[in-house]
């Protein structure tokens, strides 16, 4: 023990002397997501949004390109509130899902099979390098057969890569 | 797919904008027999080259199914291939569309054989889109681009032959010959006015000059008739002033014999000159021979 006590007592002057040395390292995004299309509301009834292409809307479209597999998980939430829009007196009644629209890889026709749902959100587990898209529909009613006041609507579909 | 074949191309395009390049991307070579040639990009250019190759087709299946899709261009002559694609669908859900794109290096369009989509196994494609982008020379597009371009000679002949060269003439031109028949007559009436006013003027003077003319020439007249009235005066007046001595002139010659006797020589000489006169005018009567 004291040879401890005095190996630490002849260490000590060394220790005064000592310097912080910086590390710095960088770490490449391999997962990017973009928007491959823009959605569009339709206005199929005076109480009625929607992106459905049957509806007159247009579908967003999102894509993630993943240069490592197995590493990310792509969640999509569709939206539950309008980011803009005239005032509203009454409640939104929101409807969305997403789904994969197509694959850069055989192996990712999967995963629409394998995907989570919960809420308004949609996970997927992006297992192969590549890209997919993934396309959300999203409809809101206001009120009980109530008409939209005339204006802008916007609304945000949030796509995220979630690290596993 | 189209917007991302559009953005991979641009990409391609971007990163060579300054070669003497041109670029351009086919439509949809996927026919419903899922065969298709490659009679592509302008004809005539030369030097066509792929440099892209993108697909995308929707599997129809089981899930339980094996199934194979090749996406290939045999190489031109020979039973291999100069690109494929293959996706194994053995196991997996088929309806979801599938989309890959490849950069190829500048293979030239001569080495490209027919293409094709084949399937192996249980199942099929649909929806079947196949696009190629390619670069190409545009020198001898049209043969006059460049002289080295075979027909350059015949088409510069045929350009010459069959075009009218019109000149442009600016005295045949309707405005222009307009105009200076509007200057020329204005020149004339002005030279027309200038040549009035010097001849009034000269008129003028000349009118002027005559009046001074004529008042000088009546004072010289008149000056002369005055002095020649002065001297007439003085000359005449001496020639009344004279008188003669005596106040008349007598005869003073006194004819001798009182009678004037007749002068015979005279008569001789008066009758042999009417003798030779009657001798003159009668001869003019006399017949000639």
């Amino acid at each position: 023990m004291k040879k401890v006590l005095i190996a630490s007592l002849i260490l000590a002057p060394h220790i005064a002397y000592a310097a912080d040395t910086s590390i710095v390292g960088n770490v490449q995004t391999r997962c990017l997501i973009t928007t491959d299309t823009n959605g569009v509301f339709g206005n199929p009834l005076p109480s009625k949004l929607s992106t459905a292409s049957a509806d007159g809307g247009v579908v967003p479209v999102v894509r993630y390109d993943v240069t490592l597999a197995d590493a990310y998980l792509a969640k999509v939430t569709t939206p539950t509130a309008f980011s803009a829009s005239p005032s509203l007196s009454d409640s939104v009644t929101w409807t969305g899902s997403t789904a994969v629209s197509k694959t850069s890889d055989a192996a990712m026709s999967g995963y629409e099979a394998a995907k989570v749902t919960y809420g308004s959100t949609t996970q997927f587990d992006l297992t192969k390098a590549g890209s997919t898209w993934f396309s959300s529909t999203a409809t809101a009613v206001y009120g009980v057969s109530k008409s939209f006041p005339g204006g802008s609507y916007t609304a945000i579909v949030l796509a995220e890569c979630i690290a596993k | 797919m189209r917007l991302f074949i559009v953005a991979l191309a641009a990409s391609l395009m971007a990163s060579q904008a300054h070669s003497e390049y041109l670029y351009g991307i086919t439509g949809n070579m996927a026919g419903t027999g899922h065969t298709w040639g490659m009679n592509i990009g302008p004809s005539g250019s030369q030097s066509l080259k792929i440099n892209g190759v993108y697909y995308q087709y929707t599997p129809v299946k089981n899930t339980e199914d094996d199934m194979v899709v090749h996406v290939r261009n045999k190489r031109f002559g020979t039973n291999e291939y100069i690109f494929s694609s293959t996706d194994d669908w053995s196991g997996l859900a088929g309806g979801i569309p599938i989309t890959k794109g490849f950069i190829i290096d500048n293979l030239p369009i001569e080495l490209w054989g027919d293409g094709s989509i084949d399937v192996e196994g249980s199942g099929s494609v649909i929806d079947a889109n196949v696009v190629y982008s390619y670069k190409y020379k545009n020198d001898c597009l049209t043969p006059m681009s460049d002289p080295s371009c075979s027909g350059y000679i015949d088409a510069v002949l045929a350009m010459m032959g069959e075009s009218k060269i019109e000149v442009y003439d600016p005295l045949a031109d309707e405005n222009i010959a307009d105009v200076i028949d509007e200057k020329a007559e204005l020149d004339e009436d002005v030279q027309q006015e200038d040549e009035e006013k010097a001849e009034a003027k000269d008129r003028l003077q000349r009118m002027l000059s005559g009046v001074n003319d004529s008042i000088l020439y009546a004072n010289v007249t008149s000056q002369n008739l005055l002095m020649f009235a002065m001297s007439r005066s003085n000359n005449l007046n001496p020639y009344y002033d004279k008188t003669l001595s005596g106040g008349t002139y007598k005869e003073t010659v006194v004819l001798d014999g009182g009678q004037l006797a007749d002068n015979k020589k005279g008569a001789r000489a008066g009758l042999a000159q009417q003798i030779l006169h009657t001798k003159m005018v009668s001869m003019q009567y006399e017949p000639t021979e």
